[in-house]
């Protein structure tokens, strides 16, 4: 893991109503593990699924090892017309060549997060949540789960649990 | 895909609101802190606009939330990137309604299963 892509969704993030405090987390979290790697933060995305495979393929293109999504991974504009327009999940389900996916329903029915990981060519494509303490347990899940040996179901499984996990304990089930 | 699973979060909540805040460089995590020590549980933002905030609070009644609805305007006032304004008000949800779990996707699917239900 020598060159790492961090791109950042959303159009609230773009336009400075939200401070992107991922980032910032995600790149700190990365260089504790990978201290000599290359890590570049990417302008952030808008919300539409064309620019987020845009910025997926570009990464690919720069010979990036891994590029990190960030955000949109819940159902957003699909149950609820004032939240973001959530298109990171099927940006990366149209990228990602073969990988394992996971996701977090509410009790109410909505998806509340699905985590995609897979590869492309030479590069490795995760997402994590937009919620900082979700997308923190995600990537320090993803870097335990050693990355180096590509086992996306090891890996998937490993950051779903740690989302999941953030939510009030002792209430959920598995299918 | 090669594969998929399906994980069902059978949590409580409700979704806050709040109305008539100008927002610039929110601090998100700021803000989760300061509403989750005023409410005792966990808050998360999940949507965010120039005028309003909504997030998910997490196990508790939302008429308690709206009990303290001073308390929390002021804790939101606080917070960095916030600026309240004089009709600064919040609504609350009731709490989210159970669904049978076969209505939850088997399958790969990446929207929700009331999108289905009103067949988008």
């Amino acid at each position: 893991m020598e060159r790492i892509r961090i791109i950042p969704t959303g159009d609230e993030i773009r336009a400075g109503i939200v401070r992107d405090l991922d980032s910032p987390m995600v790149m700190s979290s990365i260089l504790r593990q990978y201290p000599t790697a290359e890590v570049l933060r990417v302008a952030p995305v808008n919300d539409t699924a064309l620019d987020i495979l845009a910025a997926l393929t570009a990464a690919a293109d720069s010979g990036a090892d891994l590029a990190i999504l960030i955000g949109g991974s819940g159902g957003g504009h699909r149950f609820s017309p004032t939240l973001g327009k959530d298109f990171s999940h099927s940006a990366m389900d149209e990228f990602v060549q073969n990988g394992c996916a996971r996701e977090i329903y509410g009790k109410n029915g909505h998806l509340w997060c699905r985590l995609v990981c897979g590869k492309r060519n030479g590069m490795m494509a995760i997402n994590l949540p937009g919620p900082y303490v979700e997308a923190e347990a995600a990537i320090n899940a993803f870097l335990a789960a050693e990355p180096e040996r590509m086992d996306f179901e090891k890996i998937n499984h490993a950051m779903a649990e740690a989302v999941f996990a953030q939510y009030p304990a002792g209430s959920a089930e598995k299918r | 895909m090669n594969r998929q699973e399906y994980i069902i979060a059978a949590a409580d909540k409700s979704i806050l609101k709040i109305f008539g805040v100008s927002i610039k460089g929110l601090n998100t995590r700021d803000l989760e802190q300061r509403l989750s020590e005023r409410l005792h549980t966990l808050v998360r933002v999940i949507g965010v606009t120039g005028q309003q905030i909504e997030m998910d609070v997490y196990g508790i009644e939302p008429e308690q939330i709206r009990r303290d609805e001073q308390a929390l305007l002021q804790a939101v006032s606080l917070v960095e990137g916030v600026t309240a304004n004089e009709l600064c008000t919040l609504a609350v949800s009731e709490k989210i309604v159970d669904v049978d779990i076969q209505k939850v996707p088997d399958k790969p699917y990446y929207g929700c299963a009331r999108e289905r239900w009103v067949q988008f």
